[in-house]
């Protein structure tokens, strides 16, 4: 049995350590110790997927306490996928955040904190262990929210802290109704004894209820997602990029394992009120998400509403409860995380060429920074569904599976939630590619420097030697450009491999849906 | 001369039954589909020089026809797209001969572009168009196939276009027919699909019955020239550059039989009637034309009659007979566009009555002229004798009188068709003397190749019955009753000549349907153009007013919802600003709590 499993956990943890232990000594340990953390998570995460494909699933004891009363971390197609992105989203934006900040060691072992809590997550078969996992991961991401210098970032994390909690503590205290009626809490273990103590039990169906409210409160489902859009939008760029590309997909995970892990689809049959109702709530949210974000003008904010219909669309395919929707609501998780870190780097560097981030301050930018702009234009048509991106294969299997198990409502959702992403991503793009730039934005620069905003997109990458000084040099960093060309890329290559990534999962859901 | 070719044939007699050649397979790459390769000769060739360009589109669908010749029945490649199993390739009785032969006119119809001085664009256009055709005839499922059609449609459309002038509107007519037509077989194919479940040809014996059949055998009706639906064939034709009518007079109409073969493998009596309908009606227009390659269109309307007639019929020989006959017009169609374009280009005119006499300025053209009209008149002796017999024996062992006789008839008029062309274009004395260019050797090489095989095949035809789907165990093409008929038809040929070559000469070129068609496709197009543009600016008028309201109220959402908040609150609203719509801390919890007792109640 290989340790890897457990060392993609245990490597952030000590080295979130070093930032605070050693910043003194010198101002950029923090950066090194996450660029070290985000390589070795990378190493690690790709031994265990190698172990994965080699032998399929496989379960590491902690501590030689053997299971069901010792700790058990299970690596599977699923969870080895989902590890591995959470080792390049943490590369990505630890390279993207070298220039843009924010420049303290704190942040990096608040980051790295983060990252050992969501690679816990994504590994864990243990439902307490899951909710030290999930509370680390919270716990970590309030302090990076406030890591934003303005006042709206304290009252946005406080927010947060309040909501968040709430959730995680019902999420608890679901954990405990199943332990008491059946006195474990190894997930494969639950499986086995839910049954025993009967699906229509008031304690297993409480519990149920009391876990699928708190996971949703964290993935951010509509009318639970008030905390999310505010904590997306005060906090730094590089912050927003991270946890709008992890850490609600941690909770949606999360969900996935519970809903066939723990209670398997035997429980839809006996109950099948139960998933009627997330269904139901999930395509509330899509709707509402996806109209809340055409209604935003602050891009971050729309982007932000964004994710509660995507996430709404996720959850809606697990809901749906055939092996094909819940492929697509897994591929629809992994290519919505790329996605939307790339679109959110995507508009912190660009907001910084347009000087701010309404959707009004984006005209013209496309000859100003032509090549950041081109891969926001294909991100953001991955995420409406364009094929061939990972967008399209995503909703393509969702909508699919809803036709399969007859529900017709998630499909025309889908379809809706489509135009209506095509409707607020359109106006950003029309703004950014057919609109002039607003004329004063120049006209308070010296006349000979119109020509000049051009060239800067291409022309700052190389000197290392001199700060940008003046304003008019406050162009996109090669990293920001690297960052989202490569999301850009990825989400393309990812949808054209996309039927490889079925294939990854299909064994993991063969053995829920057989 | 014709003791000779009695001779010939007699001693054929004894060896026709049963064919005695085998074809050689082996093993052939199968990674990608023969369609691509074709296709990617026609992305590269606008990059490359003219004589490099029109080698490899050489090199491409030659190849195509050795690969078919060689590929075993039952190879295929399967894959899945969006769900869907799809067969890009599946080499079977069927895709194989019309694989070879589509390679292989192909290669001749490439070379002969070449020395007609074709630009490498327009070259590129029909290989793009013969690629397509490829797919559709490699297809192995209905998705793939309707793919490829509409596919060949877009490139036929582009390569008449693209000779400009009087082409376009030609093109721009065929294009709706067309599109039309496609339109129809892809509902056909989705219907069929709803009630069987799959694309796959394996998975039904041809198109549903009913509705689905009808859609496509109308679809697929004007990609073959049904009569009423063949407007767009010598509306068409004639208008491109001389090597596209080659390129043109192969594809389109044969791919139509193919998939009416596909779509109706146990035949269906309609569409034989249709058929000899189709022989009948083309070759009476076809006498009265003076331009020579809307002859010459009118004569593809007649010859692929007899094949429609052929798969109508639906016996095993009857489908041999078709298939041999798509094979063998191929070949002498194709020659006949090829001797047609060397004389428009030599002698810059292209209506019979001002020609004459070219016998002598053009002598190898002439040869190549007469073996093609002697092989589509199906003299014995030459390839259109064997399979139009073929065919007419089917229609005979079926009992189907009608349609014999009526294609008897029309192989008369074949003959007087031809023996016209051959007289105005090559032996009549003509009132000056040509001083002409004389066709250029790749012309040769392209118009002998092609006239060898046609001779070649109609004395040992045992080479094509190889190759042939269906059953050509009764296909008896020398027997002493056929040569007769043959001989029968010829002599009735000439003499039906001297006696019409006089009113024929004073008759115009006939009011086809097109007269009634033409002038409503146009007004037609007119009216529906207006209707559309009205229609339009009415939508576009409450989309646009729709569009500024929804802009309005996106850009001040919070201005848009005080209005009727307020009146139905009763307040004056004053109070809704910016961010007031976000929900305080208060209200967040109190909505988790809200979700949580409703998830509970309805659980418990």
């Amino acid at each position: 049995m290989t340790d890897a499993i457990a060392l993609l956990v245990v490597v952030p943890i000590v080295l979130a350590l070093a930032p605070i232990a050693f910043g003194r000594l010198w101002n950029r340990t923090g950066w090194l110790a996450a660029v070290v953390a985000a390589l070795a998570h990378l190493g690690l995460a790709l031994v265990v997927a190698s172990q994965v494909a080699a032998t399929g699933r496989f379960t590491y004891a902690v501590g030689d306490y053997a299971p069901p009363f010792g700790i058990e971390l299970v690596a599977d197609g699923v969870s080895a996928t989902l590890a591995l992105l959470v080792s390049v989203v943490t590369l990505a934006v630890v390279i993207y955040a070298r220039r843009a900040g924010p420049d303290s060691n704190g942040f990096y072992s608040g980051l790295l904190l983060l990252t050992a809590g969501i690679s816990g997550v994504f590994v864990t078969g243990d439902l307490f262990n899951l909710y030290v996992f999930i509370e680390i991961t919270g716990l970590a991401t309030y302090a990076l929210v406030a890591t934003g210098r303005s006042p709206d970032a304290a009252l946005s994390s406080l927010k947060y802290l309040l909501v968040g909690t709430i959730g995680a503590s019902l999420y608890l205290l679901g954990v405990g109704y199943l332990y008491i009626s059946t006195g474990t809490l190894n997930m494969a273990d639950l499986a086995a004894t839910i049954p025993e103590v009967g699906y229509d039990s008031p304690l297993v169906l409480t519990g149920f209820g009391l876990i699928v409210v708190g996971l949703a409160v964290k993935a951010a489902l509509f009318p639970l997602h008030t905390w999310q859009p505010d904590a997306y939008a005060d906090s730094p760029d590089s912050v927003t990029a991270y946890i709008s590309a992890l850490v609600s997909t941690a909770a949606a995970y999360a969900l996935f394992r519970i809903i066939y892990a723990v209670f398997t689809p035997a429980f839809d049959a006996a109950a099948p009120f139960a998933l009627d109702a997330l269904v139901i709530l999930a395509a509330v949210s899509v709707v509402v998400g996806s109209v809340l974000a055409v209604l935003q003008s602050d891009l971050k904010r729309m982007l932000a509403y964004s994710s509660v219909a995507q996430f709404g669309l996720i959850v809606a395919g697990f809901a749906v409860a055939n092996a094909t929707a819940v492929t697509g609501g897994l591929i629809h998780l992994v290519g919505h995380a790329i996605m939307k870190a790339g679109l959110f780097v995507g508009v912190g560097a660009l907001a910084g060429v347009a000087g701010g981030r309404t959707v009004d301050d984006f005209a013209g930018i496309a000859d100003r920074a032509p090549v950041t702009s081109a891969a926001f234009a294909v991100l953001a048509f991955a995420l409406v569904g364009v094929p061939p991106a990972v967008g399209f294969a995503g909703k393509w299997h969702i909508v699919l599976g809803a036709v399969e198990g007859g529900r017709w409502g998630v499909a025309v959702v889908a379809v809706v939630s489509t135009l209506l992403t095509l409707a607020y991503f359109a106006r950003v793009v029309e703004r950014m590619y057919f609109r002039e730039a607003p004329i004063d934005a120049s006209a308070d620069a010296d006349d000979s420097t119109v020509g000049d905003n051009g060239a800067t997109d291409g022309t700052l990458a190389s000197d290392g030697g001199s700060e940008p000084s003046s304003d008019d040099a406050a162009g996109i960093s090669t990293e920001a450009k690297v960052v989202v060309v490569v999301a850009a890329v990825g989400a393309v290559v990812l949808g054209l491999f996309a039927t490889d990534l079925v294939a990854v999962f299909e064994p993991v859901l063969e053995v829920y849906f057989e | 001369m014709s003791g000779a070719f009695s001779a010939a044939a007699a001693t054929a007699t004894i060896l026709a039954s049963e064919p005695s050649v085998s074809i050689p397979t082996a093993d052939v790459p199968t990674a990608i589909p023969p369609a691509f390769v074709v296709l990617a000769v026609a992305l590269v060739m606008p990059f490359l020089s003219r004589k490099l360009g029109h080698a490899l589109g050489v090199l491409a669908t030659g190849g195509v026809a050795v690969w078919s010749l060689l590929a075993p029945a039952g190879t295929y490649l399967s894959v899945t797209f969006l769900g869907f199993d799809a067969v890009l390739f599946n080499v079977d009785a069927f895709s194989k001969l019309m694989g070879v032969i589509f390679g292989f006119i192909g290669a001749a119809a490439v070379l002969y572009s070449y020395s007609s001085e074709a630009r490498n664009r327009q070259t590129a256009f029909a290989l793009g168009y013969v690629g397509t055709s490829i797919g559709t005839v490699f297809a192995g499922d209905w998705l793939t196939m309707v793919f490829f059609w509409e596919l060949m449609a877009v490139t036929s459309t582009l390569l008449v276009w693209d000779y400009g002038g009087e082409a376009v509107r030609a093109g721009f007519r065929y294009a709706i027919y067309h599109g039309l037509g496609g339109s129809l077989l892809m509902v056909a194919v989705v219907w069929h699909y709803a009630s069987v479940g799959s694309f796959l040809f394996s998975a039904s014996d041809g198109i549903v019955v009913g509705i689905p059949a009808a859609l496509a055998a109308v679809g697929i009706g004007v990609n073959v020239g049904f009569v009423g639906l063949h407007t767009w064939l010598p509306d068409t034709y004639p208008r491109p550059h001389v090597a596209a009518s080659v390129f043109l007079s192969v594809y389109t109409t044969k791919t139509g039989v193919y998939g009416l073969a596909r779509a109706f493998p146990d035949g269906n009596l309609a569409i034989a009637y249709m058929g000899a309908a189709m022989a009948l009606v083309g070759v009476c227009y076809a006498l009265l034309q003076d331009d020579m390659r809307r002859l010459l269109s009118y004569h593809i309307q007649s010859q692929v009659g007899y094949m429609v007639a052929g798969v109508g019929i639906g016996t095993a020989l009857a489908t041999a007979g078709a298939f041999a006959h798509v094979f063998n017009h191929i070949l002498y169609k194709a020659l006949l566009f090829m001797t047609a374009g060397v004389v428009i280009a030599r002698a810059g005119e292209q209506r019979l009555k001002y020609l004459g006499g070219l016998g002598r300025a053009l002598p190898v053209t002439a040869l190549a002229f007469t073996v093609a009209a002697l092989s589509i008149s199906g003299f014995p002796g030459f390839n259109g004798f064997v399979s139009k017999g073929m065919i007419t024996a089917a229609a005979h062992n079926e009992h189907l009188d009608g349609i014999f006789y009526i294609l008897l008839a029309a192989g008369v008029g074949t003959f007087m068709s031809f023996i016209k062309f051959g007289y105005y274009a090559f032996l009549k004395e003509s009132k000056g003397t040509w001083n002409l260019k004389r066709s250029v050797t790749g012309q040769r090489v392209a118009m002998l190749s092609v006239a060898s095989l046609c001779v070649a095949l109609g004395l040992y035809p045992d080479a094509l019955f190889a190759l042939l789907p269906g059953s050509t165990a009764d296909a008896h093409p020398f027997t002493l009753g056929h040569l007769g008929e043959g001989f029968v038809l010829a002599a009735l040929g000439v003499v039906g000549f001297a006696i019409l070559k006089k009113p024929l000469s004073k008759v115009g070129p006939g009011v086809d349907v097109d007269a009634v068609i033409e002038p409503a496709t146009f007004y037609g197009m007119r009216g529906l153009v207006r209707g559309v543009t009205g229609l339009f600016a009415v939508v576009d008028h409450i989309v646009v007013d729709l569009t500024t309201r929804s802009l309005r109220a996106a850009a001040d959402p919070y201005g848009a919802v005080r209005g009727p908040l307020g009146a139905l609150v009763g307040g004056d609203g004053e109070n809704l600003r910016d961010g007031s719509l976000r929900a305080s801390i208060a209200t967040s919890v109190l909505l988790v709590l809200v979700v949580l007792g409703a998830t509970l109640v309805g659980l418990l």
